[in-house]
């Protein structure tokens, strides 16, 4: 009897600490989330995909979130691109091209940067938004989640993430389709003050074993906390965006 | 003098060194501030073309587009085209502009356009309304080769759609609104396009306000819009749209459009012309595909329902060719150089594939495609292959070959040009 009341203590405890395990991955990748970036914000960001024989091709993007699932993106250079517009609002993607004057819907895993972000990588919204927390394991210096698309809209089947423990800022992202197959590795490096408390990763770079020799690098500038109306997230906003940069 | 030299060595290694830390720092510093906004913006692009064309001399088509010139087998054009996009930005109110300008040069003769295909002004009244009045190029529709419910638009040239076209002076508003739930956005675009002896000549009859509108929901996650031109310059036309995501890498789209007591020009198997008046529906379904080797799809299939059917079209081109012999013929099919005869695809059932494959076999900015356009009654197709490329800043390059494949009986193969061959150079400011 005493054994088997010791059984049911101890399975009692292990059934909370795992509890107690999935709980806490969730809320590290809460964490990691609102560390990254407010949870509304604007920005700039330079990309530049670099070819193997070193040459480099650069974009300069404005973007402003608002909530955990909308995202819009003003091209502001090459001049070939100027003008040129992203919405993202959960699933939905649009590209708006001045010269063909309408919103065109573009799906996630096509990039309008070529290179190897994808437009989930450039329209980014919050993790918790599109994965759950599969597992969460204690590391040395950090933490190893493992994160699982909630859908099958989302660009990447399965995500591993390794966090910082001391700033719970990711490291390195490896992003993996339904396959099990590596798409892409995406690194955190540079952490950097941008004020009003924000403190994260001012150089994102990515490159994947499906293009061998292929880089991309996305720097980030004057990220601040800013809150616009919900309807600058519609696609009758993306010809106006021009009209929100200060 | 040997300790001279390591010396020397070593200062060009330090030097080798400090420069390259110097190119990595470089090589990832950005400072926004470079990108601020500024009250006036101008941008553009200047471009040169060279096509040279096969001809077909002995088509009717040849004879109605070069009324009074040889025939010929070949003809070479060179065309420069530069446009400008100037914008004043102050604050709620913007003020923007988009001119024109090309001059060809073929063996026919120069040609020169200076036109002005945009110029009005915005107010952004708060966040929900919008003013905007002035010359505007406005695109409705999902479709991208065609769009049944464009109602405010120049044609479109399947065989180019990006192409910039001028627009129509208009005057209206919009209203935008985000929700909560499944209905996530709605917007309501008011609109009039006067037309008159001096303004919108080429839209329709003149004396007419011409009101439009377009209602548009983001419901579900699929991008639904209702349309209306009402009638005036034009036959009244209404019509909806609609686009969805149906993957990470799959898109649909589709529209439908009806046009009430459509006039159109009719030839009848005897030679004479009359104006019909009738109902048409137009509908268009179309998909967008990225494979896993990054070759994007787009098919689309169109039911012109205002288009001529083959044994119509064949009415047609029995006239034209009759015309060759007499004068008062020739006269009459001249009448309709302008008529949806004489305009793209004027045909009843077409099928459009565009094929594009981003950088393959590791050709660096480089894109090959291929889009073919089928006539379905007649048969008739054309083809284009082609490459772009972008590795220069700032710099577009593309060539292209336009086959035209068909009988002298059906639309592509009665076409004045059975090949075009175009290369073009474009620098964007």
């Amino acid at each position: 009897m005493r054994r088997l009341a010791l059984a049911g203590l101890a399975g009692l405890l292990l059934a909370c600490s795992a509890t107690a395990l999935a709980l806490d991955g969730a809320a590290i990748l809460k964490k990691v989330d609102r560390n990254l970036e407010p949870e509304s914000y604007e920005m700039y960001r330079k990309l530049i995909n670099i070819e193997p024989d070193g040459t480099k091709k650069e974009f300069v993007i404005f973007s402003l979130k608002k909530g955990r699932d909308k995202v819009v993106g003003l091209f502001l250079a090459p001049a070939s691109d100027k003008g040129r517009a992203t919405l993202r609002q959960g699933d939905n993607m649009w590209l708006y091209i001045p010269n063909v004057g309408k919103p065109v819907r573009i799906t996630s895993l096509q990039s309008v940067t070529g290179g190897i972000f994808n437009n989930a990588d450039i329209l980014r919204i919050d993790y918790t938004e599109e994965y759950d927390v599969a597992s969460a394991e204690e590391q040395a210096d950090g933490y190893l989640l493992t994160l699982k698309a909630k859908t099958g809209a989302v660009a990447y089947d399965m995500l591993k993430m390794t966090v910082d423990k001391k700033v719970v800022l990711p490291l390195r992202i490896d992003a993996h389709a339904a396959s099990g197959l590596l798409v892409k590795t995406i690194y955190f490096k540079d952490i950097k003050d941008f004020g009003g408390g924000i403190r994260r990763p001012a150089t994102v770079e990515t490159d994947s074993p499906l293009h061998k020799g292929y880089k991309s690098v996305m720097l980030y500038s004057q990220l601040k906390k800013r809150t616009v109306p919900d309807e600058v997230f519609t696609v009758d906003y993306l010809s106006r965006l021009e009209e929100l940069r200060k | 003098m040997k300790s001279g030299g390591r010396g020397a060595r070593a200062a060009c290694v330090l030097a080798a060194v400090l420069a390259s830390a110097f190119t990595q720092a470089q090589e990832y510093s950005f400072d926004a501030s470079e990108f601020a906004k500024k009250p006036f913006e101008l941008g553009g692009y200047a471009e040169f073309k060279q096509e040279a064309l096969s001809l077909r001399p002995e088509s009717p088509l040849f004879r109605l587009n070069f009324a009074g010139e040889a025939p010929r087998r070949s003809l070479d054009r060179s065309t420069g085209t530069v446009e400008f996009a100037g914008r004043w930005n102050a604050g709620d109110l913007v003020a923007d502009v988009r001119t024109h300008s090309a001059l060809a040069h073929d063996a026919f003769g120069a040609t020169r356009l200076n036109r002005i295909y945009e110029a009005g002004a915005r107010w952004t009244i708060d966040d929900n309304w919008s003013l905007d009045a002035g010359k505007r190029a406005l695109r409705w529709g999902k479709g991208y080769a065609w769009s049944p419910v464009a109602f405010l638009e120049r044609p479109k040239d399947a065989n180019d759609p990006q192409l910039s076209r001028e627009g129509y002076v208009v005057a209206g508003g919009t209203w935008v609104r985000s929700f909560e739930g499944p209905l996530a956005a709605a917007s309501v675009t008011a609109l009039v396009v006067p037309a008159g002896e001096d303004v919108n000549p080429a839209y329709g009859r003149p004396n007419h306000a011409n009101p439009a509108a377009k209602l548009y929901f983001l419901y579900r996650d699929t991008d639904i819009e209702l349309l209306w031109a009402g009638k005036g310059s034009r036959p009244g036309r209404y019509g909806f749209d609609f686009s969805r995501n149906v993957g990470t890498n799959f898109e649909v789209h589709g529209e439908w459009a009806r046009t009430a007591s459509l006039e159109r020009p009719f030839v009848l198997p005897d030679g004479s012309i009359v104006q019909q008046r009738r109902d048409a529906t137009s509908w268009l379904l179309g998909l967008r595909y990225l494979s896993e080797s990054e070759v994007t799809w787009i098919a689309e299939a169109y039911r012109n329902g205002a288009g001529y059917t083959r044994g119509e079209y064949g009415d047609f081109l029995d006239l034209a060719n009759a015309a060759a012999s007499s004068a008062p013929l020739a006269q009459r099919v001249q009448s309709l150089a302008q008529s949806p005869y004489a305009r793209p695809n004027p045909g009843r059932d077409y099928a459009y594939l565009r094929v594009s494959a981003k950088e393959p076999f590791d050709w660096l900015y480089v894109t090959p495609a291929i889009t073919a356009i089928a006539n379905l009654r007649d048969r008739s197709f054309s083809l284009t292959p082609e490459v772009a490329y972008i590795g220069f800043a700032d710099i577009e390059l593309r060539a292209r070959v336009v086959w035209l494949h068909g009988g002298p009986d059906t639309e592509f193969g009665s076409r004045p040009n059975r090949r075009r061959i175009e290369v073009y150079a474009r620098w964007f400011f």
